[in-house]
């Protein structure tokens, strides 16, 4: 009993022997506690039965091409002489895992193999049993990982729902993606135009060229290369491939491996993230962006609010009407009275752009123009110095297309300048007539000179000043209202006040556009001189 | 980003020490955690700490060697602690149950005062 029982207690040694030390220990056991004082261990392995452990004094080959016996046989025959007494099988739950081999100086008895059988169930019992409780832990630890995986998943959900700033989930995204893939390099690479340019990479970046960027753009899956050991996979925007997110070298306890089906089925969930991220801070910024565009839109309102005519300057004999439509809340149309000595000054001007930059230049000529007829300065001299001032103090590109006209009761007379503004319309004695550009746009060339025009202006008279805004306006079609139907409606008004002759161009061209958006400004002034 | 590991140990006292890890605890990586883990229980360290306050990633294979390593000190009736996790790896410590065997602290100095780590 005291034998069996220090069998058993070597034999529990197995329990923490690590993997490669467990054969001596096998050996040792059975040869110390049993009658056999000789043997041999032999572990399967890819080539057969490959010898683990021996005695000294045994000459057991290295590698057995035999299959592991069912049961303890005295009966097995081994290329070695003497065979040997007994041979025991190692199995761990049903495999048949190797043999112990064993012989004896001596005599044995059936009470010595009887030892030996008991000795090597127990083994076996053990190794089972250390088998169960390995493939168990091995279950637990895989069950752990799934949920790491969930829980991993869930957070990058979260943490995309609670940031818009994308390097902080580019790493967040990249790191646990390599945590949960075992992934020994990772990159993302990011859309901008038609280049594909790295953003973060873990290790060595793969390579990502011309070809490959086609066949990521039309795949809606992950591409393969080397022999599986890189994935890229397309991140998928709402209509576009916007990244790639990329995968190599899968670890394992051996070295690298390929990808498996769960691991790019990870692959797949993380790239889809990404985009949904990515996705998400493009729509932020587009919504930042637009809100910065309407506060500007607004405050360039403001100030082209304030620098138009709040009111129609009411001159003697001289009725005048305006009316002044913005195509973008904020337009490059400006429009401007002025009286002095029984002259009135009208000007109408269209500023290059829109928007900010527009509101901008239109404030700059606001100022001048104020200035400049406050010195009491004729019409060409004042668009001579206007060009001078523009060219001077505004962004390259930017000019302005302008008319000015100064009505002299008095004289009978009307004085204008046209610096590269549509022809504009006088009426005199029931003909019309143009006021042609004589003159470029001010702002373009640093030293252009405008010289005054001037012509008879006899009572009844009256002079129309419009943006192209009104001849250019589009219907649905795509057909300008153009000068033929302009001229329509001042035939039609020839009799009638500047505000009908205003209100009715107005609806001319708003009866001709039918809904279609409005793409400039409009722009109309009208005097007509009574009395 | 870098993917390779370094380590500094800190010996505190006869029985103790600090492992600092630095960079991303792989399959290499938690080797080499490992072997010089072992080196030091060899040595008669029974209480030992892993500082990872510079590591951001541990994958699959880095937690496994982990699990390792405690139950080897846990065999030689040794304890392993950690301290200065990141969040992301002190919930993945919770979720694969490291914590059920090892103690985490939130700062390396609570981690000495309660392991009772010598100077």
């Amino acid at each position: 009993m005291l034998r069996l029982s220090h069998f058993i207690s070597d034999l529990q040694h197995l329990e923490r022997a690590a993997q490669g030390s467990q054969a001596p220990l096998i050996l040792e056991a059975f040869t110390r506690n049993t009658a056999f004082d000789i043997g041999a261990v032999y572990l399967r392995d890819a080539t057969g039965l490959r010898l683990a452990a021996k005695s000294d004094r045994c000459f057991a080959p290295d590698l057995l091409q035999l299959d592991v016996p069912a049961e303890p046989t005295s009966d097995f025959r081994m290329p070695v002489e003497p065979q040997p007494l007994v041979v025991l099988p190692i199995r761990a739950h049903r495999d048949p895992a190797g043999l112990v081999a064993l012989w004896s100086a001596a005599a044995v008895g059936e009470d010595d193999l009887q030892l030996a059988r008991v000795g090597a169930a127990y083994l076996n019992a053990l190794l089972t049993n250390h088998r169960l409780v390995h493939e168990m832990r091995e279950g637990d630890f895989q069950l752990k990982s799934r949920l790491w995986e969930l829980e991993s998943l869930y957070d990058i959900g979260l943490s995309i729902a609670a940031t818009l700033n994308v390097d902080e989930l580019a790493d967040e995204v990249l790191f646990r993606m390599i945590s949960l893939t075992n992934a020994g390099r990772a990159a993302l690479f990011l859309r901008e135009g038609d280049q594909f340019n790295l953003y973060r990479a873990f290790g060595d970046p793969p390579a990502l060229d011309d070809s490959l960027i086609v066949q990521l753009i039309s795949s809606p899956d992950a591409v393969t290369l080397d022999d599986g050991l890189l994935v890229m996979l397309p991140i998928k925007g709402n209509n576009a491939t916007i990244g790639v997110l990329a995968a190599a070298d899968r670890e394992t306890r051996e070295g690298v491996g390929r990808f498996e089906e769960n691991e790019m089925r990870l692959l797949s969930l993380f790239a889809n993230q990404v985009a949904i991220a990515l996705e998400n801070a493009r729509l932020h910024r587009e919504a930042l962006e637009k809100q910065a565009m309407q506060r500007e839109l607004d405050l360039a309102a403001t100030i082209q609010r304030d620098i138009l005519p709040k009111a129609i300057p009411t001159v003697e004999g001289l009725p005048i009407a305006a009316f002044s439509k913005s195509a973008k809340q904020v337009g490059g149309d400006y429009h401007a009275f002025f009286e002095r000595d029984g002259v009135a000054s009208l000007l109408v001007a269209d500023v290059s752009g829109k928007s900010m930059p527009a509101a901008l230049l239109v404030s700059a000529l606001h100022a001048a123009v104020q200035l400049l007829f406050a010195e009491e300065r004729e019409l060409g001299d004042i668009a001579t110095e206007l060009n001078k001032h523009i060219h001077r103090w505004s962004a390259e590109n930017k000019f302005v297309t302008l008319v000015m006209v100064s009505i002299d009761r008095e004289q009978e007379t009307i004085e204008y300048i046209n610096a590269g503004h549509n022809p504009q319309y006088i009426v005199c004695g029931g003909e019309i007539e143009t006021l042609k550009s004589h003159g470029l746009p001010v702002g373009i060339m640093p030293n252009s000179r405008y010289m005054t025009q001037r012509r008879q202006f006899p009572k009844g008279s009256f002079v129309v000043l419009y943006s192209d805004g009104i001849t250019e306006a589009e219907n649905v079609a795509g057909d300008e209202f153009e000068n033929d139907r302009l001229e329509v409606v001042l035939r039609e008004t020839i009799d009638a006040t500047p505000a009908v002759i205003c209100d009715r161009i107005a609806a001319a061209v708003d009866s001709f556009a039918s809904g279609a958006p409005q793409k400039d400004d409009q722009t109309i002034v009208v005097a007509r001189f009574v009395s | 980003m870098t993917d390779e590991l370094r380590l500094a140990v800190e010996r505190r006292g006869p029985d103790g020490a600090i492992l600092h890890t630095k960079g991303y605890i792989n399959n290499v990586g938690g080797e080499e955690i490992a072997s010089r883990a072992y080196e030091l229980m060899d040595a008669g360290v029974r209480t030992l700490l892993l500082d990872l306050r510079e590591t951001k990633i541990v994958n699959s294979i880095g937690i496994s060697i982990l699990i390792e390593i405690i139950e080897k000190a846990i065999e030689r009736n040794g304890r392993v602690a950690f301290c200065c996790l990141t969040p992301v790896i002190y919930k993945t410590f919770h979720i694969m149950g490291l914590a059920n065997y090892a103690k985490i602290f939130d700062s390396e100095e609570s981690a000495i005062s309660e392991l009772g780590l010598a100077a």
